[in-house]
């Protein structure tokens, strides 16, 4: 903290200017904004909380966090063990692993609204005429209802990212000294043992950033759910991003719009720092 | 922040407002060259507005247009609301209805003395009038109803001009329906439940139209939605739904036209003039020779067609006099002039909104029906534009028909959270 010199500001301020033009200085007058009656235009009055005790009143923003919540429980389960299962077969030594990293990686490269077009033909058509071919009626119409909007882009995000999860816990795995893992071998430790006992500790920080990003994605993410679903059937498929912006955009309530994006922030701040802080801890240094 | 801070910056801009008014007032005499900038929201005729404004400025010389479009994927107002914000605010704009009349208010200037107002069509021009001043000049008029396979309504034998209430509606749909595989369709109707707003605009307005006689202002001002005729809107809906080509709830608008209209799987769709370019690209033979429109039968209304406006024309009133005249005269000129009358009905494919149109031809089959319709006077107005700019629109009504649609809630029950809905809001709104 001492050598704060001269060369130290200036290598900072650019990355602190633009921080502040496009994060701190948006935020503070949106916080603003979330107390008076903007209409994205001007405003008359300040109202006080009046905007975030109708948020807590409205059906809508409170379903939406609901399946919010819901959703980013199951991918962030889902994505970790998936992305940790493909990240350990394709660091064993085999023909093709490098092969199948890529491929395995490729969906991430995709973005999320042409994902969420290609998806809504598979799920709508591929899985209209596979379900009709084999007489299972559970696969033909994919997102019309909850249940399956729910389950559609829980396979999406899963299909996109795992690859990406899947690289970060590689580089971790790769940093194993190998020297542990023979000591280990060869006390006797089985393949099982050695998994939970040594490889799972030492990746605990791999545990940590993966945690992070699928939690804040699973909480802000929009082009996949406009795309594949646009929120509908009779907005049940709504999550938070999209249900602010329809509130601003749609029904022209910019303030309300303010109000819910601060309460996100906030959401998703607290709950991303907890995690973090709570899986530092469970860290292990060599 | 206490008031008082407020008021002077208020106060600040207000001095500030006026004496760059004053300025610019200062600067405009008459003969020196004028730039007028235009955003409007129609992105599929962006080419052609750019043909026509560039012909304006050769009859012009000291006229400047520029015109920027948007649409697609990005909407409207709040591009508007950026470009007021920024200093950058455009001369000529669009409206779509009261709710953004009144929430332009202070931008609009007073058109009542343009000469398109003057020759405006009755009823026209009730969604942006306010206080007897008429704020917005109509882009043109839509209609819609059931747009129908000429060549399998032919096969079947039935005329669909014929079809004038429902009981008759309801018989040859079920004829159509038991000979599906002879007229080589796949379903009668193709009902996109995934488009809330076939529903929630469209069809909604036909039964609501006549409690707020066809004025869209009206309806925006109403504090009461009695939907009286709500029975026989869940008929509509039914029969269009039990006969639709399945699954109802996955179908779009492109799925509706593009895939089951204009490859012949249904007979007929509810939808409006506006998808003949879509059908044109599609097959443009039987965009031509094969489709035609009929009114959909409501009670007490039977042979008219709604017909209405969705975007109109509104002109800045913070910009200079100068240029607030010239953005008048542009207007004036596009819609009475004999060379921009041409251009509104052969470039742009619009069905007229104005008087002084009587004995021209329309370019499609589907606009030509608007057309008659319009000119014979069966026609009632759109009351839905009242409140598609409300929260009401997206958060109720939508989400409620389309929760009836896919057996999730019953009838009764959509309609009083419909109408609450409505109460409730209009109260807030207070």
């Amino acid at each position: 903290m001492k050598n704060r010199s001269l060369s130290f500001w200036l290598f900072l301020t650019p990355t602190l200017v633009a921080l502040a033009l496009v994060v701190f200085i948006p935020m503070l007058e949106g916080l603003f904004y979330s107390f008076t009656d903007w209409d994205g235009l001007s405003f008359t009055k300040m109202v006080g909380f009046k905007n975030y005790i109708t948020l807590l009143q409205d059906k809508a923003f409170v379903n939406a966090f609901w399946f919010t919540v819901a959703f980013v429980i199951v991918t962030v389960i889902l994505l970790n063990v998936i992305g940790l299962g493909l990240a350990l077969l394709v660091t064993q030594k085999f023909k093709g692993s490098n092969f199948l990293r890529a491929i395995f990686f490729m969906p991430n490269m995709i973005g999320g609204l042409i994902l969420g077009f290609i998806w809504q033909f598979i799920f709508t058509q591929g899985f209209d005429a596979l379900g009709s071919a084999l007489h299972l009626s559970w696969l033909q119409n994919w997102l019309t209802n909850e249940t399956t909007g729910f389950w559609g882009l829980v396979i999406v995000t899963v299909w996109q990212m795992s690859g990406y999860i899947m690289i970060i816990y590689i580089a971790y795995l790769q940093n194993i000294p190998n020297e542990v893992i023979e000591a280990a071998e060869i006390d006797g430790a089985s393949p099982w043992q050695r998994f939970t006992k040594i490889t799972f500790p030492m990746i605990a920080p791999a545990f940590t950033v993966c945690m992070f990003l699928t939690l804040s994605n699973g909480f802000k993410i929009y082009d996949q759910n406009l795309s594949l679903t646009n929120g509908g059937p009779y907005n049940s498929t709504q999550m938070l991003a999209m249900d602010i912006v329809n509130t601003a955009y749609n029904a022209s309530n910019f303030s309300l719009a303010e109000a819910k994006a601060m309460v996100f922030f906030l959401i998703v701040a607290a709950i991303s720092l907890v995690q973090v802080l709570y899986n530092r801890r469970r860290e292990v240094d060599l | 922040m206490n008031g008082k801070f407020w008021k002077h910056v208020g106060l600040v801009t207000a001095v500030a407002g006026t004496a760059l008014t004053l300025a610019a007032c200062g600067n405009g005499s008459s003969n020196k060259d004028v730039k007028i900038t235009i955003l409007q929201g129609k992105v599929e005729s962006n080419k052609q507005f750019k043909q026509i404004a560039s012909e304006y400025e050769k009859a012009h010389p000291n006229v400047k247009i520029e015109v920027t479009s948007i649409g697609g994927g990005t909407q409207y107002d709040p591009v508007l609301k950026t470009r007021i914000s920024s200093g950058n605010a455009p001369t000529i704009f669009s409206l779509d209805g009261p709710a953004s009349l009144k929430q332009f208010k202070s931008h609009e200037a007073d058109l009542s003395d343009t000469k398109a107002a003057k020759a405006a069509q009755p009823g026209t021009l009730d969604a942006v009038k306010s206080e007897g001043k008429t704020y917005g000049l109509p882009f043109n008029v839509e209609g819609y109803g059931f747009v129908y396979n000429k060549s399998v309504f032919k096969k079947a034998g039935i005329d669909p001009k014929s079809l004038t209430s429902y009981d008759k509606l309801d018989a040859a749909v079920k004829k159509l329906d038991s000979e599906k595989d002879k007229l080589g369709i796949k379903g009668v109707f193709a009902l996109p439940g995934k488009e809330a707003w076939v529903m929630s605009d469209h069809l909604l307005n036909l039964y609501l139209s006549k409690e707020f006689d066809g004025n869209a202002q009206k309806l925006y001002k109403s504090q009461k939605m009695e939907f009286a005729k709500n029975a026989e809107m869940k008929q509509m809906l039914d029969l269009q739904s039990k006969y639709s080509i399945k699954p109802v709830m996955q179908m779009d608008y492109a799925a509706q036209v593009n895939q089951n209209f204009s490859q012949g799987k249904a007979a007929m769709i509810q939808q409006g003039d506006w998808i003949y370019p879509t059908v044109d690209q599609i097959d443009s033979k039987f965009a031509q020779k094969d489709i035609g429109m009929i009114p959909i039968p409501v009670k007490e209304q039977e042979g008219k067609l709604p017909v209405g406006t969705s975007i109109y024309w509104a002109v800045n009133k913070q910009k200079s006099n100068t240029e607030q005249k010239a953005a008048k005269d542009f207007l004036d000129w596009m819609y009475t002039s004999k060379e921009g009358k041409k251009n509104v009905v052969n470039k742009l494919h619009f069905v007229p909104a104005y008087k002084g149109y009587e004995g021209m031809k329309m370019s499609d089959p589907l606009t030509q029906v608007v057309f008659d319709y319009t000119n014979d006077h069966k026609t009632f107005g759109w009351a839905f534009p009242g409140y598609t700019g409300t929260p009401w629109d997206t958060t109720v009504a939508q989400p409620n028909l389309q929760k009836y649609l896919s057996g999730k809630q019953g009838w009764d029950k959509t309609v009083s959270n419909m109408t609450d809905g409505w109460a409730s809001q209009q109260k807030s709104a207070q």
